[in-house]
């Protein structure tokens, strides 16, 4: 898994590609909560477009951030999910809980 | 013949149970020991409360015990002594017989009710209730995560509750030495310290330390040889105290005299 | 902790049959439960057990996860010989699976939170804070919100019951094997434990292996079913073969037909009065 941080209008968009899973969600969280609680970010927009496979660590990682976020009166928002990241997001129950887009355009002009 | 051949299986058997336990002290050493270097965790929370639990728990009922040891011990050796006019040689034998044999020993039969009992009705609990087997399909090593840390705690706590043992047993027979012997208390203390050599406190920790092998090796192994249901756990805490009543003295026996013979040069 | 974390994430690339049983015999101190077993489990299916009480069901579970070693055959699971790979192949295999037993196996010194967390924190790194949000994600799934804190002693039957299938989903397992997961349930719970089995298989694509008497539970949840009987494998087929199936055990089975009282007045005298052999074989297989 590899992330990467580029700005955006509003805040900074953090590009996943790979699995999140259990090796790799520790990093996810760290890059996510760095962003939101030291830099403070006040828009961190998640890219999940080449987000294959996503654990329920990777979701558990997902809510501290929000956690983090709603704290810090940021927002965290979601787009470019998979069918499998959706279902997993569904198995939790959490799809109403975060600020999902489709795309990156509609995720910016939110 | 019919006799000899029980005598040779049930001594054929006893190698068995004793090699049983040498293996499981064994693997939890290597957990203990080897295991972290190579990643796998030491669980020393583990050890830290199961050592609470084996050793400072144990320790009002080890100080009264010892305490009373210590007195009945001076009252048995006064008895003979005064007949020699040689009363005066009370705190000696009080302290030598305490670190030498009984405060190791009986420190041991105490540990053994407490601890040893409890490994074994813990682990066969496990056993039948199909805990054991719940570790073994996640791939949690259950020596390692459940016998290691009981020898740790044990080879660390026993050797503690003897020397703290030993000390009880001073103070009870300083109790008939102040009152009967014309000793000042302070006299009785120094006179007990001018008897011991560091040889004699040394052999009663080593042997104290193998009894921790021995208590923790037992109960541990009846533990986890539980089979059928809830009433062979109390089966095997049964076997489990007598087994490591009868090893313990037998440790304590080789023991004594490989340190009489090394003695003598 | 372990060093081992980093294999840990899905590994799609092995796609042969997850699990493959051949000629397998199990038995305990000398009596054989277990008569050759085959069938195999491919990856994203979900295989019900059905079959009567002692039949073997659980046992098979057991040596499916290599609990039980086999007296001849073999377990396949992921593409290795269970029987034939060192302890730490073993495992790296066992940490993709999760297990439910059917008498829960709970631990019973450590709280229902504790329970689950606990392979988390043995083979992974993550934070304590993620490993409690994940250990309340599985406890909600299974309707155990709220009951981290609590004892196995302090829970219902049925609530250790789901306690323990929280326990088996903590690693979001590649395999997941049930033992009876809704037995003693209430209808509500039994069917949302139904649900999260079909929702699993729909977000993780998971291979499930699921023991049940529900007969309604196994057909809305099984792609293929196999039913056991004294040790032997009768039938094996999709829900739909099962179904249409002629075979008289199956019948029996799925139309809950009760055993025909079949001995005779003579042999029954006979068995009931009969001095006891003390093996506790016979009875069970015999005039039933
Ligand atoms: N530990 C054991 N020792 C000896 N025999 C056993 C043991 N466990 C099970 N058996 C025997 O194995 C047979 C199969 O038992 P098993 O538990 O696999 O049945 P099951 O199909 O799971 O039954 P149920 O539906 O009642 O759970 C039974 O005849 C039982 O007597
Ligand atoms: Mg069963």
């Amino acid at each position: 898994m590899q992330i990467a941080a580029r700005p955006a209008t509003g805040g900074t968009i953090l590009d996943i590609t790979g699995d999140i899973d259990l090796a790799h969600s520790p990093a996810m969280r760290k890059a996510l909560l760095q962003e939101i609680r030291e830099k403070k970010t006040p828009k961190v927009f998640l890219n999940l477009e080449k987000v294959r496979y996503i654990d329920s660590s990777g979701i558990a990682s997902l809510v501290e951030g929000l956690k983090a976020s709603r704290d810090q009166g940021s927002r965290l928002i979601l787009y470019g999910l998979s069918k499998t990241v959706r279902e997993v997001m569904e198995l939790s129950r959490l799809q109403k809980i975060f600020e999902i887009h489709d795309s990156e355009a509609q995720a910016l002009a939110s | 013949m019919e006799f000899f051949g029980k005598i040779g299986s049930s001594v054929e058997g006893g190698l068995a149970y004793v090699g049983a336990l040498t293996s499981l002290a064994g693997r939890a050493a290597y957990f203990t020991f080897i295991g972290p270097f190579q990643g796998k965790p030491l669980r020393f929370q583990r050890a830290v409360s199961q050592a609470m639990e084996a050793g400072v728990r144990a320790l009002p009922i080890l100080s009264l015990i010892t305490f009373f040891i210590g007195l009945i011990l001076a009252l048995q050796a006064a008895y003979e002594l005064r007949r020699f006019g040689a009363i005066s040689f009370v705190a000696s034998a009080v302290a030598l017989s305490m670190t030498r044999e009984l405060g190791p020993l009986i420190t041991a039969v105490i540990v053994i009710g407490r601890s040893g009992s409890a490994f074994a009705a813990e682990l066969g609990t496990m056993r039948v209730s199909e805990e054991i087997d719940a570790l073994e399909t996640m791939a949690i090593n259950p020596v390692s995560f459940l016998v290691a840390p009981k020898f740790i705690a044990m080879i660390l706590m026993l050797p503690c509750l003897t020397i703290w043992a030993n000390f009880m047993g001073i103070l009870g027979g300083s109790l008939f030495g102040v009152a009967q012997a014309d000793f000042t208390f302070p006299r009785y203390i120094i006179a007990s310290l001018d008897a011991l050599f560091m040889r004699d406190v040394v052999t009663g920790l080593i042997k104290s330390f193998m009894f921790g092998v021995t208590i923790t090796a037992v109960g541990c192994l009846e533990g986890l040889n539980t089979t059928g249901g809830a009433e062979q756990v109390g089966r095997s805490t049964t076997r489990a105290v007598v087994m490591s009543i009868f090893l313990v003295i037998l440790v304590d026996l080789v023991f004594t005299m490989l340190f009489y013979f090394l003695g003598e040069h | 902790m372990a060093p081992s974390v980093e294999n840990l994430g899905v590994d799609e690339s092995f796609d042969g049959p997850m699990i493959s049983l051949r000629d397998l015999r199990v038995s305990y101190t000398g009596r054989e439960i277990l008569h050759g077993i085959n069938f195999d489990v491919q990856r994203g299916e979900t295989l019900v057990i059905l079959g009567g009480s002692g039949s073997g069901k659980s046992t098979l579970l057991r040596t499916l996860v290599g609990l039980e070693k086999p007296t001849s055959g073999q377990v396949w699971i992921r593409g290795k010989n269970f029987s034939a790979i060192s302890e730490v192949e073993r495992d790296e295999i066992r940490k993709r699976l999760g297990m439910s037993f059917q008498g829960g196996a709970l631990f019973g010194s450590m709280t229902v939170g504790e329970n689950v967390a606990l392979p988390l924190q043995e083979h992974t790194k993550l934070e304590p804070t993620t490993v409690e949000i994940m250990v309340r994600l599985k406890l909600d799934q299974v309707g155990l919100s709220g009951f981290e804190d609590f004892l196995p002693s302090q829970l219902s039957g049925g609530m250790k019951k789901r306690a323990a299938v929280a326990r088996a989903l903590a690693m979001d397992p590649e395999i997941l094997f049930f033992d009876e997961p809704s037995a003693g349930l209430d209808p509500i719970i039994a069917a949302g434990i139904d649900q999260l089995i079909l929702e699993l298989k729909k977000a993780f694509h998971m291979t499930i292996i699921v023991v049940t008497h529900e007969l309604a539970s196994a057909f809305l949840i099984a792609d293929r079913m196999v039913l056991i009987n004294k040790g032997d494998v009768v039938a094996l087929g999709t829900t739909e073969e099962m179904k249409t199936s002629k075979h008289p055990r199956v019948r029996q089975f799925l139309d809950r037909i009760p055993e025909p009282a079949v001995a005779q007045e003579l042999d029954y005298l006979q068995m009931l009065t009969e001095p006891s052999s003390k093996s506790g074989e016979g009875r069970q297989g015999k005039s039933r």
